[in-house]
């Protein structure tokens, strides 16, 4: 008789915690870190302060070589020769943890510290039609291209989340033998670069003359963008559904489309909003489509198939190298606003998506 | 798996029995292959419009650069745009590809769990912030400094052929292009390279260490061979991202039509995506907008084969992780 041995049908091996050896600390360690931590601090605050070296270069070059070998150092004497490699590590994760920081704390400040001088409430409500380029911050606004981002976004949600959805319900409820190609299908097309979208658009609406640019022809090529972002989420929320409801719900009688409708459905309300939520942040900044099939126009239009209208995008897009310091004050602005709006679509879907784990 | 199997055929045959469960379930899989048709009718609309570029060019407009469009006879070639998208997006993939193995990394094994999480939540946000933001930021903010770590770069590595610059230009180059690209991919990457590395089996961590590894060493033999396949894919993906990124490199990259090969910081390179909404706003006629088109077709087909090459890794990988 063989005895084989399978990791998996012991609990006690499944559910072991890592160990982390690389933490114990023995007491020169806690030394041996301060003085890896201070002896470069001191030398390139001295090379910063005694030459006139800038001092991004002074961090890259002197510094975080210094750092390396500093910590390689303190490794060595601690844990011999095999602390090199692991110290080296340590030091170039936290280096690429606080590159990343940095580069997002830079954006997010600079739009803050930038954008905040040209905000003010008119700016949220009024349109650019008597603005030019180098009117002062007093006038014009914004208002205009808020209106026409949410229309144009409006328009993209009721197409593209019906679809999105049924693509979902058909993966997950239809069951039928396409699953594997359509899953793969919004996978690729979940690649269709944004201009693509737009040019798409641009063929078959605006270039046959069936429509003009406008919100419809953008909110068109902003669908083609939510569409997989959607499908997407909601399939990863239909399948966290128990099989035990639609299972119940079939044993009762009811039939397939009620069991959807009904059960399933209600039952992912709260995931179903975040697959909503997620599809909107996603298209929400893209400027390339909408400079493709909407243009962009300077005064109010409501009309969905009333020709060019704006959004902050393009606002932006059409702001941002003018030669007149107003006009790219209001660019920043506008991205600031863009920015809220983003921001406030990623806390939205973090509340509803956390509200789905707790519920289950 | 073969139980999944036996209720998907209970539920089918009970859901074909009624009639108006048939209506259901046709509409839905009419539906669901709205994705199939969205490709597919690019794929021939965009593809109709090569019909003229290459009519009028030959094949030569996807060998040569140029864009003349109003000599006659008119000549255009995206073959330094086609170069340039993909020499952006290496350069991307060069920075961003480390940083963000190193930042999962950090995020699995190093950070400590609520720190973890912290970040997890920043690198999402950073990739929910919008392509035009980015590009407002690097136009104004990353361009200046970018300028100066240039010059040095070229002032003291200047004798690499690549970091040559003999304009003496240092904006618009494909450096800051592919800089900006890095940022974006970052977020990409990092998100699917920390989820394999966090499915690492904790008793192979567990035994590497029991034979006495350090973390260098469980890296090296468990980690990263663990997680490569999805790693792999998750390039791939921000990959795809990067060659059809258009506005964020409209600000920072000068299009010159000429093959800048490697001279990544000097000023002026290519983007077929920056290219289209570059020219659109000053389309000449019905003739150079079917170029743009053109052009568009083959950025879908670039961008198409990237994505399906990712997905086909990660799913495979998915499947021999399960």
């Amino acid at each position: 008789m063989t005895v084989t041995f399978d990791a998996q049908s012991l609990p006690e091996l499944q559910n072991q915690q890592i160990a982390h050896p690389w933490r114990k600390k023995p007491p020169i360690f806690t030394l041996s870190v301060i003085l890896a931590t201070v002896i470069p601090l001191a030398i390139v605050a001295l090379v910063y302060v005694g030459t006139d070296i800038p001092g991004a270069v002074v961090m890259t070059v002197v510094y975080f070589p210094l750092q390396m070998i500093a910590s390689g150092i303190a490794a060595f004497a601690t844990r011999g020769k095999r602390g090199i490699a692991d110290s080296i590590i340590i030091v170039n994760a936290i280096g690429a943890t606080l590159f990343s920081l940095i580069i997002l704390i830079s954006v997010i400040g600079s739009l803050i510290i930038r954008g905040i001088s040209a905000l003010s409430l008119h700016f949220l409500y009024q349109n650019n039609v008597y603005v030019s380029p180098s009117t002062p911050l007093e006038y014009g606004g914004i208002g205009h291209a808020v209106i026409g981002t949410l229309l144009i976004v409006g328009i993209s949600t009721l197409i593209a989340v019906p679809i999105g959805v049924a693509t979902a319900i058909y993966i997950t409820e239809v069951r039928g033998r396409a699953v594997p190609y359509v899953r793969f299908f919004v996978q690729s097309m979940a690649g269709v670069p944004s201009v693509v979208a737009g040019l798409f658009i641009l063929t078959i609406i605006v270039a046959t003359g069936a429509f003009s640019q406008g919100a419809f022809a953008g909110g068109l090529a902003y669908a083609i963008l939510m569409l997989p972002t959607v499908a997407r989420t909601a399939e990863e929320v239909l399948k966290l559904v128990p099989e035990d409801l639609r299972t119940g719900a079939l044993a009762l009688g009811s039939t397939r489309a009620r069991t959807v409708f009904k059960v399933v459905l209600p039952a992912a309300r709260t995931g179903i909003i975040t697959a909503i939520i997620l599809g909107i942040a996603r298209v929400i900044g893209e400027t390339a489509p909408l400079l493709l099939a909407a243009g962009s126009v300077d005064s109010t239009v409501l009309n969905p198939f009333g020709g060019p209208i704006a959004s902050i995008p393009t606002y932006i897009f059409n702001n941002v190298a003018l030669p007149y310091p107003d006009a790219v004050a209001r660019a920043w602005a506008s991205a600031l606003v863009l920015l809220v709006l983003v921001a406030i679509l990623f806390v939205l879907a973090r509340i509803f998506g956390r509200g789905r784990l707790s519920s289950k | 798996m073969s139980t999944t199997q036996t209720e998907f055929r209970d539920l089918k045959s009970a859901a074909t029995s009624h009639r108006g469960d048939r209506v259901f379930n046709r509409t839905i899989t009419a539906l669901a292959f709205t994705a199939l048709l969205v490709l597919a009718g690019i794929a021939v609309f965009l593809g109709l419009q090569t019909i003229p570029a290459f009519e009028s060019q030959g094949i030569s407009f996807l060998t040569t650069t140029a864009w003349d469009i109003n000599t006659d006879p008119p000549t255009a070639g995206i073959w330094g745009m086609l170069y340039g998208s993909v020499l952006l997006a290496v350069i991307g993939l060069v920075i961003a590809v480390p940083a963000s193995i190193l930042l999962s990394v950090f995020m699995v094994f190093l950070a400590p769990k609520k720190l973890a999480a912290v970040l997890t939540n920043l690198i999402d946000l950073m990739a929910a912030i919008p392509s035009v933001i980015l590009g407002l930021w690097a136009f104004y903010i990353l361009n200046p400094t970018a300028d100066e770590w240039q010059r040095l770069l070229n002032q003291y590595l200047g004798w690499i052929p690549i970091f040559e610059n003999s304009s003496g230009n240092f904006l618009g180059t494909p450096f800051i292009a592919g800089f900006v690209l890095a940022i974006m991919m970052i977020p990409i990457v990092t998100s699917v390279s920390r989820e394999v590395m966090a499915r690492t089996p904790p008793d192979l961590i567990n035994a590497s260490e029991a034979l006495g590894s350090s973390l260098w060493t469980m890296l090296r033999y468990v980690a990263l061979p663990y997680g490569r396949g999805g790693i792999v894919g998750g390039v791939m993906l921000g990959l795809g991202r990067a060659l059809g990124e258009t506005i964020a490199v409209f600000f920072v990259l000068k299009i010159v039509f000429d093959v800048n090969w490697y001279n990544i910081i000097e000023s002026g390179g290519g983007s077929v995506a920056t290219l289209i909404v570059s020219r659109f706003g000053e389309v000449s006629g019905e003739f150079e907008l079917s170029l743009l088109l053109a052009a568009g077709f083959f950025l879908f087909v670039l961008t198409l084969v990237v994505n399906v090459i990712a997905n086909l890794i990660v799913a495979r990988t998915g499947r021999l992780q399960k």
